[in-house]
């Protein structure tokens, strides 16, 4: 528990934390003015117009996106977060102090995890709380009802908790296994951004290929395709179930996380 | 030794370094070193650039593994100390703080760690003469200030033992000053001091014991008199005189040993200055010179490491 206090004060007291918390402000509030003018299209009878349709063309559906609005850079946030939480020990070079101090290095990486945690969660619930304040004020004038008591809904506020919980540990799980910062960054940032495009052409280009469609749905295996596949939901014929991602994405947080640690106990610090 | 049994160095400070090795991939940094650092007392840790003193130090504190061999602290390797802080202080070079943080928050950072109560951050601020700066971003520290955050964050758990890696690295006169009387006290309560440095005048101030190592292998170890004393020549006079040939004999007759240094001047030994200066005027030889000459640490150093010195 000290350990945790520890890490977490490390976040306080440099500037990175509310550097990284503005962003996602801001970026949760360009979200919501999008998503707001988004549902406000779609439910006066344009779906069509943006291409959506199903479940995402009723009110529970645009509700849901509207409440989850900023995921896509807040996401990245954490991540980041995670991240600078274990390059910052080489970068700075206090990694010598940090493992004086506790020479246990699992013990360190634990309590990362466990602050990163307690971060990710901070951000759902900060962003969560601005966009249920704002979608419900939202919702309500555009005389849609607040929705806050559909399943759609729900289901959407606890994966996108789900996914904030998992890519800040996936940021802890990178950081240790590219203890450079420039490295670990880049990294990240492809998985995450770079990666849903480049993966679904290549996927599809595959799938031609092989003349088979069922092996587009494998693209879950790219963390960030896996990532949006969670958050859906729901499932199409392009898309395994939710939970498959969920699985995919949890499994790249052990592996990463254990080999972390492994690696974190047998390095030299000098 | 079976499991029950305690080692004889356990709960005291002692050190015991025993066949340490580390291979990095083209160099044997470290090659089979044993020494013993025994509390109360000062022990200089000495050697060329490149010798594998900080190596050495890295592999004690469980930051770097060692290829083969043992370091324990009062009977334990420092990842089983059980409360590693209120154990053991080290201010090790290239140990930093993030730039963004202020000194004051870097301590207290480790203090959270540590369980220790964030006060202890502005007494250890106190000690080293940081308060003025506690408040300050490190990246704005001088290289003094951050040499002293360093011993700060060492006295942060009041520990037993003290592991410096060239502390002086950076202080000021005053502060170098401050730092020889503040590690002769601790050692003076019984306290283990295990200091690395170039600086041997400075050592011989300090130190009471020296651990001399090169090109990764222990040299010699022991009380620095003794270590000095083992030398070939002990205390010599240096003359100079226009009669270099009567004095020669006048002083050989009285059987001391007579050397010339190669620039002119006579090295006598077996005699004091005193006895040189009568023998000189019972001869009516003309002196221009007469002094004292004691061997020092930084003379023997470079004896007993000449040959050894290169970088590897
Ligand atoms: N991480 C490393 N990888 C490879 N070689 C290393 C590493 N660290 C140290 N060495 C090598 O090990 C040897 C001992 O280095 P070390 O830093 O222990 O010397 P030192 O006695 O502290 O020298 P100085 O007086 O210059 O501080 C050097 O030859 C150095 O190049
Ligand atoms: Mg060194």
């Amino acid at each position: 528990m000290n350990l945790v206090r520890s890490e977490l004060l490390k976040i306080r007291t440099t500037s990175t934390w509310w550097l990284l918390g503005i962003g996602a402000f801001l970026a949760t509030a360009l979200a919501f003015a999008i998503n707001a003018w988004l549902a406000h299209q779609v439910l006066s009878g344009n779906a069509e117009d943006f291409g959506v349709s199903g479940e995402q063309a009723s009110a529970a559906g645009q509700a849901a996106n509207l409440y989850t609005s900023g995921q896509y850079l807040g996401l990245l946030f954490v991540m980041l977060i995670g991240i600078l939480m274990v390059t910052n020990e080489f970068f700075h070079q206090t990694a010598t102090t940090t493992f004086l101090t506790t020479p246990r290095r699992t013990s360190v990486i634990l309590s990362k995890l466990g602050a990163a945690s307690l971060l990710g969660f901070g951000f759902w619930l900060a962003t969560t709380v601005i966009d249920l304040v704002a979608g419900t004020i939202f919702l309500t004038v555009d005389g849609h009802g607040t929705q806050l008591s559909e399943w759609p809904v729900h289901r959407a506020l606890l994966l996108n908790l789900l996914a904030y919980a998992i890519w800040t540990i996936l940021g802890v799980g990178i950081g240790t296994l590219i203890p450079n910062q420039l490295g670990a960054v880049i990294t990240a940032a492809v998985l995450y951004l770079v990666g849903t495009q480049v993966v679904q052409l290549l996927f599809f280009l595959l799938s031609n290929w092989l003349d088979s469609q069922a092996v587009v749905k494998w693209q879950v295996v790219w963390p960030a395709v896996a990532s949006q596949v969670m958050i859906s939901g729901s499932s199409t014929e392009l898309t395994p179930d939710w939970w498959v991602g969920a699985l995919v994405l949890v499994g790249y947080a052990l592996v990463s996380g254990v080999f972390g640690v492994l690696i974190t106990r047998r390095r030299d610090i000098s | 030794m079976s499991d029950g049994q305690r080692s004889p160095s356990a709960g005291t400070g002692q050190i015991v370094v025993s066949g340490l090795t580390k291979q990095y991939k083209n160099v044997r940094a470290v090659d089979d070193l044993s020494f013993t650092v025994e509390p109360g007392r000062v022990t200089g840790f000495l050697g060329p650039n490149g010798a594998g003193k900080t190596t050495t130090l890295r592999m004690l504190l469980n930051l770097v593994t060692p290829t083969a061999g043992t370091a324990t602290i009062g009977g334990r390797r420092y990842a089983d100390l059980t409360d590693p802080l209120r154990s053991v202080g080290a201010v090790l070079e290239a140990s930093s703080a993030h730039k963004g943080r202020t000194g004051r928050n870097h301590l207290r950072v480790i203090c959270a760690a540590a369980g220790l109560p964030a006060s202890r951050a502005d007494e250890a601020l106190a000690l080293v003469g940081l308060t003025p700066a506690a408040n300050r971003k490190f990246k704005g520290y001088s290289l003094g200030m951050k040499q002293r955050l360093g011993i700060a964050a060492a006295m942060l758990g009041d520990p037993q033992v003290l592991i410096l890696d060239e502390p002086a690295n950076g202080l000021d006169p005053e502060g170098i000053r401050w730092m020889r009387g503040f590690l002769k006290g601790f050692a003076t309560e019984g306290r283990t001091v295990l200091v690395s440095s170039h600086l041997l005048s400075e050592m011989q101030l300090l130190a009471d014991d020296v651990v001399i190592i090169a090109a990764g292998k222990l040299v010699r170890q022991g009380p620095v008199e003794q270590v000095i004393g083992s030398m070939a020549h002990g205390v010599r006079v240096r003359v100079r005189t226009p009669q270099a040939a009567e004095l020669t004999a006048a002083l050989r007759e009285q059987a001391a040993t007579v050397d010339t240094d190669g620039h002119g001047a006579l090295l006598v030994s077996g005699m004091d200055a005193p006895t040189v200066g009568r023998t000189a005027l019972a001869a009516k030889v003309e002196l221009h010179e007469l002094t004292t000459e004691r061997p020092d640490l930084e003379g023997v150093f470079l004896e007993l490491t000449a040959g050894k010195a290169e970088i590897r």
